[in-house]
C-alpha cells in the first residue's frame, strides 16, 4: 500500500517536524518506509537518522507506503502530518 | 599588540575575559574485545544512562530556553535510539569492537552524508556529534563536562557548540562565548541569545590561534573577537556587560520620559524583564495560551494568567496583544487551512472578527474582567491595556470595538467586575501607519510593530534569506513609513510606542526618540543599555538626527547619518 503527497510542512522534515513524524510513524505495526515520490532512497519511517538524511523540504513529493495490519490508518495519519503547514 | 577577527554576531552584548578552550574531552579507549556479550551490555547501559541525561536537560531548556530549543534534545532521544544506529553498533560489536569503537564506527557514515548533503541536513551533523560523544564519555564513564565549574569571566572559544552545552552556560559567570564554526541561525546562537550572553559564532581558522588564558573581547554586536585589547576596548566590553540595571523610569537629559518596556513571549520571561529594569510590558504576546495543546485555554485559566502578568508589574501597564493567529503557526483545534502567503492571510484580527469570533470573545472576557481586578487593585497591580494585532481597516477596528462594548455590557449584566482596558492598535501592516489619526482617533495608543511592518513596507520576506537586504527596517521607505504613523497618533492626542526588534537597538536609541515615540518596548536583555541610552540623549539633538534621517534616499545614506557622517 503507498501513497504519494506533497510535503506542505513549512520546515520541511527537519528537526521538530521531523521528529513528530518519526514518532508517529513508530506508533504503527505496520513496517513503513518514507523516500522521494520517484523512488529514489526509500527509507525506514522510524528512523530519525535516516528521515533528516532524506533532506526533505516543503514542497518535496514524498512516496510513503506501508505492509501491515493497521496500514491504511497509518498512511492516512501520516499523510495529514506531512500536509499539516507547520513550522 | 590586539587583534581583530571577524565572525558573526549572535548577540548584541560584549564581554571580557580570560580565553578557556571548550573541549569536552573523549579519552582513548580499546578498540578491540573478545568478550561482545559483555560489550554489548556495556552499550545498552550507556545508551539508557545518555537517554536520562537527555530527558533532564530537555525539561531545563523547556523551562530556561523554550519548547522550540527543548525539541532539539527529542530529536537527540531520536538519534540515540534510532534503530540503523543500533544495528550498525551490533554489527561492530560482534565483529569484535568494543562499544567505544563500535559507537564511533555507527555514526561515522551519517555524519559524513549528512555534511555531504549539506544546507539544513549539513547542520544537523552537529546533534550527531552531540549524541555520539555523550555516548562516548558516558562509557569512559566521564562525567559532562561540567561548565558551571568555570571560573567567572571566562571567554568560552569551541569548535563548535552543540546545543545542549549552550543550555548549561551561566551568563553570569561565562562572559563571552565565541566558535569556529556555525552561523547565526545555528541553534547554539539562538541558546545564547535567548540566555543573554555575548556570542560571535563562525570565526573561522584564525579562531584556533588563540590560546588558553589569553584576554579577549567577545562583541557580538560588532560580531568580533579582540585579542590581548587594549585598555580601552577591555573597559568599554566590561562597562557595557556591567551595565547597571536602572529600575525607575528615564527620561532624556533635557526632561523627556520615555517609558522602556519589555516584550513577552510567555509568562516564564516576566521575572526577565523585571530583572532588567522594564518598565511594564509593552508586547504580552498571547499565542503561548493556544499552541501546543489539544483544546483552546477557557476563561478562568486566560483570566489567571493576565491577573498574574499584572500582578509582576505594581503600578506598570502591561500591554496585552489578543491573539496573533494565523496559518504559519500550528493549532489542532483551529481550522487553520494553509494558505500560499500566510502573512498576507486570514490572521490576527481579521480571524477574531471572522472564523475565530468565539475565541476572541472568550478573550476580551478575561481581559477585560482582568482589567476590572486590577483597578480595584490600585498601585498593588499593574494597569492593563489591550492592543489589536494586524489591522488593516479602520472598520476592523470600529468592529473590535464594537465587540469590547457589548462583553463589557454582557458582563455588567452578569454582575461579573470588569472594566475596558486601554485600548490600541498595533502599527504593523502599511494601511494602519496611512491610516494612523483615524485609527488613533478611537484607542488610546499606537504600538508600531517594525519586524511585520518592514517586511510588508519593502516586499520582503522576512524569513526569506535572499532578501535579507531589503529586510531592514532603517529603509527610508520603513523609516518614513514610521514616522508617519507617530505624527499621525500624536495629532489625535494619542501615544505611540514601538515593540519591535529595532527598539532595543541602543545605537537606533536617539533616532526613535527624534521620531517622537513616547514607549520603547524590547527584549528584556537589551533593556539596560536602551535605559542608559535614553538618559544620554538630547531631545533636540536626537529630532535633527530624525530630520537627516528622514531626507536620505537610501539605506546607506541613513547609516552614514547615523554614524554621524554625512
Amino acid at each position: 500500500m503507498e501513497r504519494i503527497v506533497t510535503v506542505e510542512q513549512e520546515a520541511g522534515l527537519h528537526a521538530r517536524p521531523a521528529s513528530a513524524f518519526v514518532e508517529a510513524a513508530g506508533e504503527f505495526e505496520s513496517e513503513i518506509t518514507v523516500g522521494r515520490a520517484n523512488g529514489d532512497g526509500a527509507v525506514d519511517a522510524g528512523s530519525m537518522l535516516a528521515v533528516t538524511g532524506l533532506g526533505i523540504e516543503r514542497g518535496d513529493a514524498v512516496r510513503l507506503t506501508a505492509e501491515g495490519p493497521d496500514a491504511d490508518d497509518a498512511l492516512d495519519q501520516l499523510v495529514a502530518l506531512l500536509e499539516r503547514p507547520e513550522p | 599588540m590586539s587583534k581583530t577577527l571577524s565572525g558573526v554576531g549572535a548577540t548584541p552584548l560584549a564581554g571580557v575575559g580570560t580565553v578557556r578552550w571548550y573541549e569536552p574531552t573523549i579519552p582513548e579507549f580499546d578498540r578491540e574485545s573478545d568478550d561482545p556479550e559483555a560489550e554489548r551490555q556495556r552499550f545498552v547501559d550507556a545508551r539508557d544512562w545518555a537517554r536520562a541525561a537527555i530527558d533532564e536537560e530537555r525539561e531545563r531548556v523547556a523551562e530556561r530556553v523554550g519548547e522550540e530549543e527543548a525539541a532539539i534534545l527529542e530529536a537527540h532521544r531520536q538519534f540515540l535510539d534510532d534503530p540503523q544506529i543500533e544495528s550498525a553498533v551490533e554489527a561492530e560489536i560482534d565483529g569484535g569492537a568494543t562499544a567505544e569503537a563500535a559507537v564511533e564506527a555507527a555514526f561515522a557514515d551519517p555524519i559524513e552524508q549528512y555534511e555531504a548533503t549539506g544546507g539544513r541536513v549539513a547542520e544537523r551533523a552537529d546533534d550527531l556529534r552531540d549524541v555520539r560523544d555523550r555516548l562516548l564519555r558516558t562509557l569512559a564513564g566521564v562525567e559532562d563536562v561540567d561548565l558551571d565549574a568555570l571560573p567567572d569571566e571566562t571567554i568560552l572559544l569551541a569548535e563548535r557548540l552543540v546545543p545542549s552545552d549552550a543550555a548549561g552556560l551561566d551568563p553570569d559567570r561565562v562572559a563571552g562565548l565565541a566558535t569556529v564554526v556555525g552561523g547565526r541561525t545555528a541553534h547554539a546562537a539562538i541558546v545564547a541569545r535567548a540566555i543573554g550572553l555575548p556570542a560571535v559564532v563562525g570565526v573561522g581558522d584564525s579562531l584556533r590561534q588563540v590560546e588558553n588564558g589569553a584576554t579577549v573581547v567577545v562583541d557580538g554586536e560588532a560580531g568580533v573577537v579582540i585579542v590581548d585589547p587594549d585598555e580601552e576596548t577591555r573597559t568599554a566590553a566590561r562597562t557595557e556587560r556591567e551595565i547597571d540595571v536602572i529600575d525607575e523610569q528615564v527620561a532624556t537629559a533635557d526632561g523627556r520620559s520615555i517609558e522602556v518596556a519589555a516584550n513577552v513571549g510567555r509568562p516564564g520571561e516576566l521575572e526577565g524583564a523585571i530583572d532588567s529594569g522594564a518598565d511594564g510590558v509593552g508586547l504580552f504576546r498571547t499565542e503561548f495560551l493556544f499552541l501546543d495543546r489539544t483544546a483552546p485555554p477557557d476563561e478562568d485559566e486566560q483570566f489567571e494568567t493576565y491577573s498574574e502578568a499584572l500582578q509582576a508589574f505594581p503600578g506598570e501597564r502591561i500591554v496585552v496583544r489578543t491573539a496573533d493567529v494565523g496559518g504559519d503557526k500550528p493549532i489542532d483545534y483551529l481550522d487553520l487551512p494553509a494558505e500560499a502567503n500566510p502573512f498576507l492571510g486570514d490572521r490576527g484580527i481579521r480571524r477574531s472578527l471572522g472564523v475565530d469570533a468565539d475565541l476572541f470573545e472568550t478573550q476580551l472576557r478575561a481581559l477585560l474582567r482582568a482589567a476590572g481586578t486590577a483597578r480595584e487593585g490600585g498601585d498593588d497591580t499593574g494597569d492593563l491595556a489591550v492592543m489589536f494585532p494586524m489591522v488593516a481597516d479602520v472598520s476592523e477596528l470600529d468592529a473590535a470595538l464594537e465587540r469590547v462594548d457589548a462583553v463589557a455590557a454582557a458582563l455588567d449584566d452578569a454582575g461579573e467586575p470588569c472594566a475596558i482596558p486601554e485600548l490600541g492598535v498595533m502599527v504593523e501592516t502599511p494601511a494602519a501607519a496611512r491610516m494612523a489619526p483615524e485609527l488613533a482617533d478611537r484607542v488610546a495608543f499606537l504600538s508600531i510593530g517594525t519586524n511585520d511592518l518592514t517586511q510588508y513596507v519593502m516586499a520582503a520576506d522576512r524569513d526569506n534569506d535572499r532578501v535579507t537586504a531589503l529586510h531592514d527596517p532603517l529603509h527610508p521607505p520603513v523609516l518614513r513609513t514610521i514616522a508617519d504613523a507617530i505624527d499621525g497618533g500624536h495629532e489625535r492626542d494619542a501615544w505611540v510606542g514601538m515593540c519591535g526588534e529595532m527598539a532595543g537597538d541602543p545605537a537606533l536609541t536617539e533616532l526613535l526618540i527624534g521620531l517622537g515615540l513616547d514607549e520603547l518596548s524590547a527584549s528584556a536583555v537589551t533593556i539596560p543599555q536602551v535605559k542608559a541610552t535614553v538618559r544620554e540623549t538630547n531631545t533636540e539633538a536626537a529630532e535633527a538626527v530624525a530630520e537627516r534621517a528622514l531626507a536620505a534616499e537610501t539605506l546607506s545614506a541613513v547609516l552614514d547619518v547615523l554614524d554621524g557622517d554625512d
